[in-house]
């Protein structure tokens, strides 16, 4: 009897829109967001809304010298201005190919690595040590190595940008890797799964958090290693153009190329969480 | 092939023998055992470092017998249960199993990253294994959540997959690690016809280890205690099933084994 008092008073205290969960049964799976709220206004930091406003206010009033800053309608022009003339586009491909190039090999590798590091102690003692030192070392520094080595052609610089990306992923999905509940390997023995099926339904998985964090750490960076290895001796990529720009004293281009840097930066990044939610459904429990 | 499961030993003075360590081979039904048991163990010992956990223990479970092994917490029921699984490797002695054997762990070990039905059928051999896992799902009565998250199963629900997922692969012997140990009374409850049913069905040999007496008694052809590292008792339980835990022969055979449990059964 005062089950269905508390029950019913329950629901009537319901907001629209919330779930109501009684205790006895199990919990019920939200539905999936559709995909434009993922960019939903609400998701949209007041600092960076600040800082347009001032700069747009700054440069309406002449408190921000053009000289040192283009307004941001400036930019604008200049940025429609190269994209219709091509040179925006084409050199934007260009970093883009370059950067998900280094992307896919580097996150290859390094999955590759962790798990031979991260399933055999052989592994690990061959391969842990080494990545480690690469931790220790910023990948910038290898620049000049890397020039002697491979000249200053496109292969160095997707080289450059692989072992930018390996290292977050290596160590985050290693660390998972050697975190995995060891119930989980004592349930692979009982079933008697194969090398394979304890890769690919247990490590594999049960993984896929620590490298999604890697992943997120190795966007960024491939998108560091872009702009700096841009910088030498290219003849094409945002990098290039912005560098040209420098010498010519053009402003609004270099302006240009970095707001197109932070939105190559920004988007990856959310577009690694967008595939990090729909990965790890199964994890969605507190961050909800 | 299967020993009479209906033999009595010492059938109004069960416990005459509780607290002494027996030969669980003496004092068999004649002839029965004789025939190969499904799983035999010889002098089985397992120390973790200088603490002897199994002592030489002696063990043999016929074709289709349900043993009950209980136990005072750390007196190494779940180490027996986990050498005869063969998820020990440190262990002397001589064990002989089925390859045919399964798990069921006291949490319900299903991967969260993976739906139940996939769980059910995680390296399952042989023909048509996804519909023989649907099937499996069907007969723990979880056929409509094939598709949830494990997270999104109570906590009975998540045992009744790893029910499923060990009865899928029709083991000869079945391993069940304190399988309803965290579930409420009224699951319980239902677990226990459940499987009851299901073993009625798939003619498995049964090591349950439990710490409950009474789930024990109502469940099982043989109870086994352990105590300091030895099996201290034996003692078949004839009575047809279903059981009721008032029955006076249970009530009296569950007297005896708290004793020998060491707990007084007057409190």
């Amino acid at each position: 009897m005062s089950t269905t008092t508390l029950r019913h008073t329950d629901t009537v205290l319901l907001a629209p829109g919330q779930h109501s969960v009684s205790s006895d049964t199990a919990p019920v799976r939200e539905p999936a967001k559709p995909w434009h709220q993922w960019f939903s206004l609400r998701r949209i930091s007041l600092g960076i809304v600040g800082l347009l406003v001032i700069w747009v206010l700054g440069s309406a009033t002449g408190l921000i010298d053009p000289q040192v800053l283009p307004a941001p309608w400036v930019a604008i022009t200049t940025g429609t201005a190269l994209i219709e003339n091509g040179r925006l586009t084409s050199n934007l491909l260009t970093s883009v190919q370059r950067a998900g190039i280094g992307l896919g090999l580097g996150i290859v590798i390094a999955v590759v690595l962790a798990l031979l590091s991260g399933l055999s102690r052989l592994g690990e003692s061959l391969i842990d040590g080494p990545m480690n030192i690469k931790r220790a070392v910023p990948t910038l520094a290898f620049i000049p190595l890397a020039i002697v080595w491979l000249g200053i052609g496109e292969g160095m610089k997707v080289t450059l940008i692989v072992f930018s990306v390996m290292v977050p992923i290596y160590i985050n999905t290693h660390a998972a890797l050697r975190g995995l509940d060891s119930r989980y390997q004592e349930l692979a023995l009982s079933l008697s799964l194969t090398k394979g099926e304890f890769i690919t339904r247990v490590a594999l998985p049960g993984a896929l958090p620590g490298f999604f964090t890697g992943l997120r750490l190795a966007v960024t960076s491939a998108w560091t290693s872009l702009v700096v290895v841009e910088q030498i001796n290219a003849t094409s990529g945002i990098g290039f153009l912005m560098n040209q720009a420098r010498l010519y004293g053009q402003i609004d281009i270099i302006v240009v190329g970095l707001v197109v840097y932070a939105i190559l930066g920004v988007g990856s990044d959310q577009f690694v969480r967008i595939a990090e939610r729909r990965a790890l459904t199964w994890r969605q429990t507190l961050s909800q | 092939m299967a020993p009479d499961t209906l033999t009595v030993t010492q059938k109004n003075d069960p416990l005459a023998e509780a607290g002494h360590r027996k030969d669980p081979t003496a004092g068999l039904g004649p002839g029965n055992e004789a025939e190969d048991p499904l799983v035999r163990v010889r002098g089985l010992s397992r120390r973790f470092g200088s603490r002897t956990v199994l002592d030489s223990i002696d063990v043999d479970i016929g074709a289709g017998e349900f043993v009950a092994l209980l136990g005072r917490s750390g007196s190494g029921k779940s180490t027996l249960l986990r050498a005869l699984a063969g998820l020990d490797q440190d262990i002397e002695g001589q064990v002989h199993v089925p390859a045919k054997r399964a798990v069921a762990f006291q949490d319900s070990r299903l991967l969260p990253w993976q739906k139940v039905l996939p769980n059910v059928a995680l390296g399952l051999r042989g023909d048509r294994p996804v519909e023989r896992a649907t099937a499996a799902l069907d007969e723990v009565g979880l056929a409509d959540r094939e598709k949830s998250w494990p997270k999104e199963l109570s906590g009975g629900e998540q045992q009744r997959v790893s029910l499923a997922r060990a009865l899928v692969r029709e083991p000869e012997l079945l391993l069940a690690d304190e399988p309803f140990g965290a579930l409420d009374a009224l699951t319980k409850v239902k677990m226990h016809g459940l499987l009851r049913e299901l073993l009625a069905k798939h003619r498995p040999s049964v090591l349950l280890v439990t710490h409950d007496i009474d789930e024990a008694l109502l469940l099982a052809d043989r109870i086994l205690v352990l105590d300091e590292g030895r099996i201290s008792t034996d003692v078949r339980i004839p009575a047809p099933h279903p059981r009721s835990i008032a029955e006076p022969e249970l009530s009296t055979l569950r007297t005896a084994l708290l004793q020998g449990l060491g707990v007084d059964p007057a409190i």
